[in-house]
C-alpha cells in the first residue's frame, strides 16, 4: 500500500484528535483576531439601536440545549443591547426543552443590568402549539399567556402596559435552531400582525434563510457563532462568541488542510492507476 | 365503524380545511375570533399529545420488561429516569430555580440534559471533519467547483481566513447573497408548491395516508 | 468663485424655496375620507390630491373628532384631536403598496390611515361616525379643507389578496386536473437512477446475510417526504420478503410506525411470504431527536446492517446517522427534501435522491394516479412560476430603462396586503 493510500485510509480517530486539539488549543491560547461585521448582522443591531426608549422588544428563544453554543451567546448579546437601550423586553420560547435555558439567560443578563422582573422585562415561558401560540398572541398576549413563568398575571404587569397583542410589539427576534422558528414567526406573526422581524439561527440553517433576508421578510440575520461574535463586537462587549471564533478559525483551517491533502493523495493515486491501467482508487 | 375511522375524519378535514383556507382572505373580526378559538383548541390538543407520547413510551418499555426482551435492563433505566424527573419536576412545579437557588429539577436539567444534548450536537463537528476528509474529492469538474466554493466559504466565515485571504470575506458574502439565495429560493418555490398540492389533496380527501391503516 | 458665480449659485439654491413661497397655500383638494378597505375595521383612510405648495416648509395636519360637524360645512375644531403632523412631501398612496385593482385614487395622491397604532393610543371604533379635517400649514398660515365624515367598518374580503386566491385556485385545478388525466391515461415519468441503487443495496445485504436498516425520517404522516418514504418502504419490503432478508425499521412517530407496519405486512403478502413477516420489524423508539439518533447508532454498531436507507425529512441528526453507518461499511442510500441536510447526505451516502427525486421515486414505484398527477401538476406550476419570473424580470427591466409603468402586470405577481 502506497503512502497516499495509507493516508486515505487513516483511522478517523486521528482526525477526531486533530479537531479536538484545534478546538482546545485556541481556547487556551487566544489569538484575538479582528472580526469584520456583515450587513445582515448590522441590520439587526441598527434596528434595536434606533428603537426609542420604552419600545417593546420580544425575544423568542426557540432552541434546545443542543444549540446552546451558537444561540446562547446571541441571546446574551441581544439582551445586553436591549437592556442598555432601556427597551421593554418580553422573553419566551416555543421549544419546551429550551425553557430552563431561556429563563436562565434572561434572568442572568437582567440581573447584570439591574433590571427588574415585571417592570423592565418579563419571561412568559413556553406554551404548546408553535404557530398557534403566535396567532393567539397576535390577538391577545394575556390570553395566550395568562401568567408568566413565575405565575404573575400578565395583564397587570407594568412592563406589558399598553401591550395588548403582537401589534403593539415593535420588534421581534427569533433565535431558532430549526422548526418551529423564524419561518413560523413570519408566516403566523409578521405576515398577519405587521411587526418587524429579525432572526438568529445556527450556522447550518443560515444559508436557507437568505431568501427571507433578501426579500425583506426578515430585516436581519445573525448566523451561527460568527453572527454572535459580530454582534458582541458591535455592542462593544466581547464574550464567549468572540472567544469561540479563534477555535472555529483554526478548526476551519484544519478541515481545509485535510480536504486539500485528501485531494492531493486522491489525485496522486488516480494518476498512478491511470498510468498503470489498474482499478480506480479505493476508499470511496 | 368505517364511518368513524374514515368518513368522519375526512368530512372534518374537508370542512375545516376549506374554512380556514378561506379565513386567510377574510379580515373581519368574526373570522379572526374563529381562528383564535381554533388555535386555542390546537394548543389544548398539543398539551394532550405530550401525555400521549409519555404514555406510549411507558407502555412500550413495560412490554419489553415483561417479556424480558434483549436490552430490557435499559428499559428499567428509562423508567427510573422518567419517573424520577417527573416526580422532581412536579415537586418543584416545573421550575429550575426558586429565588435564585437551583432546584433538583434544575440540577437534572443543567447537569444531565444540557450536557447530554450538547455532547450529541458537538459530535457533529468531528463527524463533519472525518466525512469531509473521506468524501470531499474532486472526482469531476462539478465536484471541483463545489470544493472550491466550500473552501472559500469556510475561509470567509472565520476571522483567520479573512486575515489570511482578505478577499474571501467579500466572496463569501457574494456566494451567500447571490448564488445561495437564488438556489434556495428555487428550492423553496418547489417545496412550497409541493406543500400546497399536498394540503389541497388532504383537504379534498384525495390523500388519505395520514389516517393510517395503509391502502383501502 | 466670481461674484456672478456666487449669485447664480444663490439663485439656484433659493429659487425653489422662492417659488414655493410664491405658491399660495391652498386647502387640500379632492379630499376623501372613507372606511379603510380590506381590513378588520377600526380604521379610516384619508386621501387628497398633491398641491403646488407641497415641499419643505409646508406641513399637513390631520385632525379627527367624534360626531363632529356635518359634512361640507366650515369645521369647528372643538373636540378634534391632531393625530398626524407630517411634511407635505410625504405620505403618498404609492407608499402603502396596494395593487391597482384596490386603489380608488392615483398613486400620486396623499394618503393617511387613521388606526390604533403602536403605542400612539389613537384609534377609531367601528360603527361610530368620525369627522376628519385636513389642514395645510406653512409657518403661521393654515388652510383647512371642509370636514368630511365617515364610519369605520370591518370588511368581509381582502381584495388585495385576490391574485393570491386566484393563483391558489388555479394551481389546485391544475393538480386535480392532472390527477384526473393520470387516472385515464399513462403519464410518462423518467426512470429515477436511485432506484437501481435500491435494488443493488438489497441484493448486497442478501448476499452478505446481514439485515437492512430503513429509516423514515423525523416527519409525521402529513409531510410529503414521509409519505414518499413509506411508499419506497413498500417496494423495499417486497424485495426483502422475496429474499427473506431481515428488515429493521425504527420509528420516531407512532402513527408513521402504524402506517409502515401495514405497508410492510401488505408487501410481504404480495410477495407471497406472509409467514416471514415479523410484527416487530417496525418498532417505535422515541420522539426525541438525539435519543432516537443514539438508539439507531447503537443498532448500526451492534447489528451491522449491510444497507442503510435514510428516506424522509431530517435535521441535525443526519450526519450522526450516516457517518456511523459509513463506519460499519454499509451501503447507504438517502432521499430527502431537507435541503439543509443534503450536503451531509451527499458526502456520506453512496446515492442520494435530492428533493423532488424522492417524490418522483415514490410516484414511479407506486404508479398511483394521485402521485403521478400531483407530480405533473407541480411541474406545470413550476413552469408557470418560471414564466412569471421571466416576464416579471423583463418588464421590470423595461420599466427601469424606459420609465414605462408596468405595475398593471407586476402587481398580479406580487404579494400585497
Amino acid at each position: 500500500m502506497t503512502f497516499a493510500e495509507r493516508m486515505l485510509r487513516i483511522d478517523r480517530r486521528i482526525i477526531f484528535l486533530l479537531i479536538g486539539a484545534c478546538t482546545l488549543i485556541p481556547l487556551l491560547f487566544p489569538m484575538g483576531l479582528a472580526i469584520k461585521t456583515s450587513p445582515e448582522v448590522t441590520s439587526v443591531y441598527d434596528y434595536i439601536e434606533h428603537m426609542p426608549e420604552g419600545s417593546v422588544f420580544l425575544l423568542s428563544l426557540d432552541f434546545d440545549p443542543a444549540s446552546k453554543p451558537e444561540l446562547y451567546p446571541q441571546a446574551v448579546a441581544l439582551l445586553h443591547h436591549a437592556f442598555t437601550r432601556n427597551l421593554r423586553v418580553i422573553g419566551m420560547t416555543l421549544w419546551l426543552p429550551g425553557t430552563g435555558m431561556a429563563n436562565e439567560v434572561i434572568t442572568h443578563v437582567a440581573q447584570e443590568r439591574g433590571k427588574v422582573n415585571g417592570k423592565d422585562y418579563v419571561f412568559l415561558g413556553w406554551s404548546p402549539g408553535g404557530g398557534s401560540v403566535i396567532i393567539n398572541m397576535g390577538q391577545s398576549i394575556s390570553t395566550a399567556f395568562p401568567t408568566d413563568y413565575y405565575n404573575q398575571p400578565t395583564a397587570s404587569l407594568p412592563v406589558l402596559e399598553g401591550v395588548q397583542s403582537l401589534r403593539d410589539v415593535q420588534y421581534v427576534v427569533s433565535l431558532a435552531a430549526g422548526t418551529t422558528g423564524i419561518e413560523t414567526w413570519y408566516v403566523f406573526g409578521k405576515d398577519k400582525y405587521k411587526f418587524e422581524l429579525g432572526g438568529g439561527c445556527t450556522g447550518v440553517i443560515a444559508p436557507g434563510l437568505y431568501p427571507l433576508l433578501r426579500s425583506g421578510q426578515i430585516n436581519g440575520l445573525i448566523g451561527g457563532l460568527r453572527g454572535a461574535a459580530e454582534y458582541e463586537v458591535l455592542i462593544g462587549r466581547k464574550g464567549r462568541a468572540v472567544a469561540g471564533m479563534d477555535a472555529q478559525s483554526v478548526t476551519h483551517l484544519a478541515i481545509i488542510v485535510l480536504v486539500i491533502l485528501c485531494n492531493v493523495f486522491y489525485l496522486t493515486i488516480r494518476r498512478s492507476t491511470r498510468g498503470g491501467g489498474q482499478a480506480s482508487p479505493a476508499g470511496n | 365503524m368505517n364511518f368513524f375511522r374514515r368518513r368522519l375524519p375526512l368530512l372534518i378535514t374537508f370542512v375545516t380545511g376549506v374554512l380556514f383556507a378561506l379565513q386567510y382572505y377574510v379580515p373581519h373580526p368574526v373570522s379572526e375570533s374563529m381562528l383564535t378559538s381554533v388555535t386555542k383548541w390546537l394548543q389544548i390538543i398539543g398539551g394532550f399529545a405530550l401525555v400521549l407520547g409519555v404514555t406510549s413510551l411507558f407502555h412500550l418499555h413495560a412490554v419489553k420488561i415483561r417479556r424480558k426482551e434483549p436490552g430490557w435492563g435499559y428499559s428499567f433505566v428509562l423508567y427510573a429516569g422518567m419517573i424520577g424527573t417527573i416526580a422532581v419536576g412536579l415537586w418543584h412545579n416545573g421550575k429550575e430555580t426558586v429565588d435564585n437557588v437551583t432546584t433538583a429539577f434544575g440540577w437534572i436539567y443543567n447537569f444531565m440534559m444540557v450536557p447530554l444534548q450538547g455532547t450529541m450536537f458537538a459530535i457533529l463537528a468531528f463527524f463533519i471533519a472525518s466525512a469531509a476528509y473521506r468524501s470531499f474529492r474532486a472526482r469531476s469538474p462539478e465536484a471541483a467547483v463545489l470544493l472550491i466554493a466550500a473552501i472559500i466559504v469556510m475561509m470567509g466565515r472565520v476571522p483567520l481566513g479573512e486575515h489570511l485571504i482578505p478577499l474571501s470575506g467579500d466572496l463569501t458574502q457574494w456566494i451567500l447573497n447571490v448564488l445561495n439565495a437564488s438556489v434556495r429560493r428555487a428550492i423553496l418555490i418547489g417545496v412550497s408548491l409541493g406543500a400546497i398540492a399536498l394540503s389541497l389533496k388532504i383537504i379534498f380527501g384525495v390523500e388519505r395516508a395520514y389516517l393510517g391503516g395503509g391502502k383501502e | 468663485m466670481t461674484a456672478t458665480g456666487r449669485t447664480m449659485l444663490a439663485f439656484a439654491l433659493l429659487a425653489p424655496l422662492a417659488a414655493q413661497a410664491g405658491e399660495r397655500l391652498a386647502p387640500p383638494q379632492e379630499l376623501q375620507v372613507f372606511d379603510t378597505p380590506n381590513d378588520g375595521g377600526n380604521s379610516l383612510t384619508v386621501t387628497w390630491a398633491p398641491a403646488p405648495h407641497d415641499g419643505p416648509g409646508t406641513r399637513y395636519l390631520v385632525m379627527v373628532g367624534e360626531a363632529g360637524p356635518p359634512t361640507g360645512t366650515s369645521p369647528s375644531l372643538a373636540g378634534m384631536t391632531v393625530i398626524a403632523d407630517f411634511p407635505s412631501d410625504s405620505h403618498y398612496v404609492r407608499d402603502a403598496r396596494t395593487p391597482w385593482w384596490s386603489r380608488s385614487v392615483p398613486k400620486t395622491h396623499h394618503q393617511y390611515e387613521i388606526k390604533r397604532g403602536r403605542g400612539n393610543g389613537n384609534g377609531v371604533k367601528d360603527g361610530t361616525s368620525y369627522a376628519v379635517v385636513v389642514s395645510a400649514v406653512r409657518g403661521h398660515e393654515s388652510m383647512m379643507a371642509p370636514a368630511l365624515q365617515s364610519v369605520p367598518q370591518p370588511n368581509w374580503f381582502n381584495w388585495n389578496e385576490l391574485n393570491n386566491l386566484a393563483i391558489v385556485v388555479l394551481f389546485g385545478l391544475v393538480v386535480f386536473g392532472s390527477i384526473q388525466v393520470a387516472r385515464k391515461r399513462e403519464i410518462f415519468l423518467r426512470r429515477i437512477a436511485g432506484l437501481d441503487a435500491v435494488d443493488e443495496a438489497i441484493g448486497r445485504s442478501t448476499e452478505l446475510g446481514k439485515p437492512i436498516l430503513y429509516l423514515t425520517g423525523a416527519g409525521d404522516m402529513s409531510e410529503p417526504s414521509t409519505i414518499a418514504a413509506a411508499v419506497i418502504l413498500g417496494r423495499v419490503a417486497k424485495r426483502v420478503a422475496a429474499y427473506e432478508t431481515e428488515l429493521m425499521v425504527p420509528h420516531r412517530d407512532p402513527i408513521v410506525m402504524a402506517v409502515c407496519q401495514e405497508i410492510t405486512k401488505q408487501s410481504y403478502l404480495e410477495a407471497g411470504k406472509p409467514d416471514a413477516f415479523k410484527e416487530d420489524s417496525n418498532f417505535f423508539i422515541t420522539t426525541d431527536q438525539f435519543s432516537y439518533t443514539a438508539a439507531v447508532d447503537g443498532i448500526m454498531l451492534r447489528k451491522k446492517p449491510a444497507a442503510n436507507f435514510f428516506m424522509g425529512s431530517y435535521f441535525a441528526e443526519s450526519l450522526l446517522l450516516t457517518e456511523t453507518g459509513a463506519s460499519t461499511g454499509a451501503i447507504q442510500i438517502a432521499g430527502t427534501d431537507s435541503d439543509h441536510q443534503l450536503p451531509f447526505f451527499v458526502t456520506t451516502c453512496d446515492y442520494t435522491l435530492i428533493g423532488e427525486e424522492l417524490y418522483a421515486a415514490s410516484a414511479y414505484l407506486s404508479r398511483e394516479p394521485v402521485q403521478l398527477g400531483t407530480l405533473r401538476g407541480q411541474d406545470i406550476g413550476k413552469a408557470v412560476v418560471l414564466g412569471m419570473l421571466g416576464i416579471g424580470t423583463a418588464l421590470a427591466t423595461l420599466s427601469v430603462m424606459t420609465g414605462l409603468d408596468v405595475s398593471i402586470v407586476l402587481d398580479l405577481f406580487k404579494d400585497l396586503k
